[in-house]
């Protein structure tokens, strides 16, 4: 694949005034994501980890330190990053075809273009055939997915996880962490999650990175050298899973 | 199973049903037509002040093969339709430009608010010694009654905008006009449809009255005149047209918004 997709995150915090107070979000996060990496993010609540992916998205640009995307530092929203957030924020006025076209607003392809590239990320969420569906008659894991065909469509160089699969049931989340894979080995792209899911992490990622909170920061890398498909209840799963519970909840307690 | 829950399990019996229209509502109307004939035919009320319903349909066949009564429809009808057309379009293209900038709200508010508080037909006398009895005065006042309910709901559309919707429009990089296009006028469709509706029925009833304080055609004035000249039953045939046209027009703008609207889901009964 090709370069895109590198992210750099040098000694980045982020403090809020809370009633006059000082609160430190984010303090001295450091973080290399290679192109085409897979990495998670958990940590306990309140830990910072969704500020994080608010300030790689661009949402929120003021923050100390440098978040470097392919070289260039994040100064906004762009359509080399791509997001799915925890609700599918689907427009409730448009069908499923229009939310994942809406993505190519402002992209440089012809219409043509565009209407083939809507077919085929639809198609590479399996829900060719719900084109012209309304949000509301779609079920929660569908529309989730057409959250992930809007995230892709532009092509981004790294798409952004906001507990995306958060909100659905245990048998839909497993379903749908086995179509994540699968649609990121299709497409390539650098993808970044942010769970609580401690499991769904493990289950994903080339690397789980735990942080946790006051201030937000991250405690420790793990990388998980496991062959896919990944054995959830096999023993090295498990070993890798024991380590990052014992990070968060070691912090947990001393906090 | 025992009767008794045999029973219950039993659906509730249905009245018939026309080519899909449940004709429940019609039970109502169906009985004060039963009512009204009874009363004249019994002289509960002297035919002079209710005249029956074989009279008053003898009556509209007569104003509309002799008194050229669709002229006066049609010229009721035209100034609602025009009143409403310019009411609408001019609330709806501010109301969003107010949604939008809070100056150009703090610009208009206390002047739309203080006009808003004078009732259109009070505005006729002066609107009529400017522009004459004719048409254009009702329009203008009657444009005025609709603007006001499209312009607030409008406004208030557009402010209820949801933040995570705003959100999304900057991840994908919308431009502002494509933020308006897109997301916030959308937002504001379901209560623009709301007042859409309710002033469409409100311009209705305000031409009668418009009418009949002054002109000398349309459905108001012949109610008034027929009062005048104690026609009672040209009387009643306007106040049922006025009615049917009522319905007629409610029904068609809740069609215009259950299709507008299609991407809503709804409580529905």
């Amino acid at each position: 694949m090709s370069n895109r997709g590198t992210l750099d995150i040098r000694n980045v915090a982020k403090t809020y005034e809370v009633e006059g107070r000082q609160v430190n979000a984010l303090s001295g996060v450091n973080l290399h994501v290679a192109p085409g990496e897979f990495i998670s993010i958990v940590g306990p609540s309140g830990c910072g980890k969704s500020t994080l992916l608010r300030l790689i998205i661009g949402l929120d640009t003021g923050y100390q330190g440098d978040i470097l995307l392919d070289g260039h530092r994040i100064t906004g929203t762009s359509l080399d990053r791509g997001i799915v957030f925890q609700d599918h924020r689907l427009l409730p006025w448009l069908t499923l075809e229009q939310n994942v076209a809406l993505a190519l607003e402002n992209s440089r392809l012809s219409g043509a273009e565009r209407k083939s590239t809507v077919t085929d990320h639809i198609e590479l969420v399996g829900l060719s055939g719900f084109e012209s569906a309304w949000p509301h008659q779609l079920s929660g894991g569908m529309a989730q997915r057409a959250a992930i065909a809007r995230g892709l469509v532009g092509r981004p160089g790294i798409l952004l996880l906001d507990e995306p699969l958060g909100a659905l049931d245990a048998l839909t989340r497993l379903r749908l962490q086995e179509e994540l894979v699968r649609i990121w080995k299709a497409e390539g792209v650098t993808m970044i999650l942010v769970t609580h899911d401690v499991d769904e992490a493990i289950y994903l990622s080339d690397r789980v990175v735990v942080m946790n909170s006051t201030p937000g920061r991250i405690v420790d890398e793990i990388a998980v050298d496991l062959p896919r498909p990944r054995d959830r209840a096999g023993a090295e799963f498990s070993a890798i899973k024991r380590r990052v519970l014992s990070l968060m909840g070691e912090y947990a307690e001393a906090a | 199973m025992t009767v008794t829950t045999d029973l219950r399990m039993r659906p509730a019996p249905r009245l018939p049903r026309l080519r899909g229209v449940n004709l429940t509502g019609l039970l109502l109307p169906a009985l004060l037509l039963a009512l009204w004939q009874t009363a004249t035919s019994l002289e509960w009320v002297p035919p002079v002040f209710l005249p029956s319903p074989a009279a008053t349909a003898e009556a509209s066949w007569t104003m509309l093969t002799r008194q050229n009564l669709h002229l006066d429809f049609l010229a009721s009808i035209s100034i609602v339709a025009q009143a409403f057309v310019y009411g609408s379009v001019a609330a709806v293209a501010l109301g969003v430009a107010a949604g939008l900038s809070k100056r150009v709200e703090q610009f208009f508010g206390p002047t739309f608010d203080t006009i808003r508080h004078i009732p259109g037909i009070a505005w006729l006398p002066l609107i009529v010694l400017w522009l004459g009895i004719g048409a254009p005065a009702k329009v203008v006042v009657i444009a005025k009654s609709v603007f006001f309910p499209v312009f607030l709901n409008t406004l208030e559309g557009i402010r209820n905008a949801e933040k995570r919707h705003i959100e999304l429009a900057e991840v994908l990089t919308l431009t502002r006009w494509q933020l308006i296009r897109r997301v916030l006028v959308p937002s504001a469709i379901p209560s623009i449809m709301v007042s859409l509706r309710y002033s469409a029925g409100l311009a209705w009833a305000l031409v009668v009255v418009a009418e009949g304080l002054s002109g000398l055609e349309g459905i108001g004035f012949l109610i008034f005149r027929a009062q005048g000249l104690l026609l009672t039953d040209q009387l009643v045939v306007c106040m049922v047209i006025i009615g049917a046209v009522g319905f007629a027009i409610d029904r068609g703008m809740y069609l215009l918004q259950r299709h507008i609207l299609r991407w809503k889901q709804g409580f529905e009964g």
